[in-house]
């Protein structure tokens, strides 16, 4: 086992690193931004280095400033956690070269990944399903046209070295194929320094669902019972469960084997999610994230496998340790994302002292968050504050515990977005299960007497 | 990065060995060579005495934090010069050479007070005002945080 991480990122995903660091006896270093002097990832892990004043940029994404640190400490490894360096290529690459370790896969296959219309391919030639669209990028609106009266319009146009909705556009007709290229290929040149484009059908009433991997470097591959994340809202998750309810079993078959099947072609080592959509019994590849997930406490409750610790074994080259009834669901998990962001007023993004934090506990309960009683949220980061997640032996009860340990979780000082998790699982549409990206979309908040609801609105 | 021999890490925990060999032996200075890396670790002339509630050992290891206690220097009159990088602290441009500054000596705005190493790189740190060098917070050849304080500077009278 490698000896000391550095941990490469801050708020709940850096204690959860150091966590597993902890029960491995694997010493960690944080690093934090002035921001964060008065941190928990600071104080709890072995050594700490500030690394750069609040903006991100000059602190969690200073590449420079980061790989002093672990030279300065003597990490052998380095974390990414999700978000800020953890599918940047070329941070893999600067590791690789100063002989640290980093805790992912090799950085040719992080940009490999990172590229989408090469991703497609790649799937697409380990027999994954890939949404019907074009063959790698297309470079002329005459191959949108093609692509077009093969398979049937509307499409949607997607930048190849973008995500986030950034140089993406939307093909209801082929006389609008034109514009709609010109528009991606200028925005995606504009904001990601590259305007090559890929074209897709555009499916609209669709769930996401998508499968954690790991795998060693010793060829095991494990992949775990899928995650259903369609409760969304603007393309960001805010509630993941598994499995995902009323899933086939042949589907759920296909797509393990799916996922397993690019990992392998691959060659990849570490932990990372394959992403769907699924819609009326079909699946199709969207992209792989070569990184942990925010979600991944979900598999981890309904598997019995801390990922965490997984992936420090495989970076120390070691084998992995998963038995053989962890790939079967035990029960059901639901993970809720409380952020400092109030859903009454349009999810405006919240900051200041957290006066009380009273968080949920009992059985089947599991609260990772870097929050405390008189913590600053400062406003130079992400939203999350918490993420809930319960188990229970299935949907329902998983549903009435979730219920309950909502009600419990007491955050004052500012707004989050606990009232909306509720509103959600009182839906009757949800509690049937099987909802589509768009439930957010369709529906309205109203406030009622201090709590909220969801109402449906029909257009 | 240009892959040359400069890559290769420093030899921090040599020069750490060094440094107390320095101190146990109560020798001046001890110089040694290996290829074209040259080391030399010379014993300070005399300490002056740090401010004790400056350095308040932390929770974690590593990093000596400093803590800013409610009467620090800086409420006497005193100026810190912080690092505005995680690296190396140098006081001198080369191993051997003379150190850029000592306690007692007058700097100017924009003279050069120590160095900074990131991957590297080597940052000049220079006096962003003028006055008498009063304290040198931080150990040669060790490392800094971004912020940390490494020297106190008096102002110069108005």
């Amino acid at each position: 086992m490698i000896g000391k991480v550095l941990v490469a990122n801050r708020g709940e995903i850096a204690l959860r690193i150091i966590r597993a660091c902890r029960e491995l006896g694997v010493r960690s270093v944080a690093v934090y931004s002035t921001a964060d002097r008065d941190s928990l990832h600071h104080e709890l892990a072995d050594e700490s280095v500030c690394i750069g004043p609040p903006p991100a940029a000059s602190s969690y994404l200073n590449i420079p400033a980061i790989i002093s640190a672990a030279e300065l400490t003597g990490a052998d490894a380095v974390h990414p956690g999700y978000g800020f360096l953890a599918e940047n290529a070329r941070f893999a690459e600067i590791c690789e070269r100063v002989g640290l370790r980093f805790v992912g896969p090799a950085s040719s296959t992080i940009a490999r990944m990172g590229d989408k219309a090469e991703a497609r391919e790649a799937a697409s030639e380990a027999g994954v399903p890939v949404t019907p669209g074009s063959e790698g990028t297309c470079g002329s609106v005459d191959e949108v046209k093609r692509v077009g009266a093969e398979v049937g319009y509307p499409l949607v146009i997607k930048a190849s070295a973008g995500g986030g909705g950034k140089g993406m556009r939307m093909v209801e007709a082929e006389t609008e194929a034109e514009a709609a290229f010109l528009g991606a290929s200028r925005e995606a040149g504009a904001n990601f320094g590259d305007g090559s484009v890929y074209v897709e059908k555009y499916l609209e009433r669709l769930r996401h669902v998508e499968v954690q991997v790991l795998a060693d470097s010793y060829g095991e591959t494990v992949t775990f019972p899928e995650r259903d994340c369609s409760i969304q809202r603007r393309y960001q998750k805010l509630i993941e469960e598994s499995p995902a309810p009323g899933l086939p079993e042949g589907v759920r078959e296909g797509l393990m084997a799916a996922s397993a099947g690019l990992v392998d072609s691959l060659g990849y080592e570490g932990a990372g999610t394959v992403e769907f959509v699924y819609a009326n019994g079909e699946y199709y590849f969207i992209e792989m994230n070569p990184r942990l997930q925010v979600e991944h406490p979900v598999t981890e409750m309904i598997s019995g496998v801390d990922i965490v610790a997984e992936q420090l074994k495989v970076v120390s080259g070691e084998r992995l340790e998963i038995p053989e009834d962890a790939l079967t669901p035990d029960g059901h998990a639901i993970e809720f994302r409380i952020n400092a962001e109030d859903p009454s007023r349009n999810f405006l993004p919240q900051a200041g002292l957290v006066e009380v934090y009273n968080p949920p506990g009992g059985p089947g309960v599991r609260v990772d968050s870097h929050l405390y009683a008189g913590y600053r949220v400062p406003p130079h980061y992400d939203s999350l504050l918490a993420k809930l997640i319960v188990h229970a032996r299935d949907r329902e009860a998983s549903i009435r515990r979730g219920i309950r340990a909502l009600d419990e979780f007491a955050v004052s000082g500012m707004e989050t977005t606990l009232p909306l998790h509720l509103a959600v699982l009182e839906d009757e549409e949800f509690r049937r299960g099987g909802v589509t990206t768009l439930f957010l979309t369709d529906r309205e908040l109203e406030s009622e007497g201090g709590l909220l609801r969801l109402v449906q609105h029909f257009s | 990065m240009p892959e040359t021999d400069e890559n290769r890490p420093l030899p921090l925990r040599e020069v750490e060995h060094l440094v107390e060999l320095v101190r146990e032996s109560g020798v001046g200075e001890i110089r040694v060579r290996q290829g074209e890396t040259e080391i030399s670790v010379k014993a300070k002339p005399e300490m002056p005495p740090t401010p004790a509630a400056n350095h308040v050992a932390s929770g974690t290891q590593g990093f000596p934090e400093v803590v800013e206690p409610e009467a620090s220097p800086e409420m006497d009159g005193l100026h810190a010069v912080r690092s505005p990088v995680v690296g190396t602290f140098y006081r001198a441009p080369a191993p051997g050479e003379d150190v850029y500054v000592e306690v007692g000596d007058t700097v100017s705005v924009g003279q050069t007070l120590c160095i900074v190493e990131a991957m590297k790189l080597m940052n000049e740190i220079v006096a962003d005002i003028s006055g008498e060098v009063v304290e040198v917070l931080a150990e040669n050849a060790g490392g800094v945080e971004y912020d940390q304080p490494l020297f106190y500077l008096r102002p110069d009278a108005q």
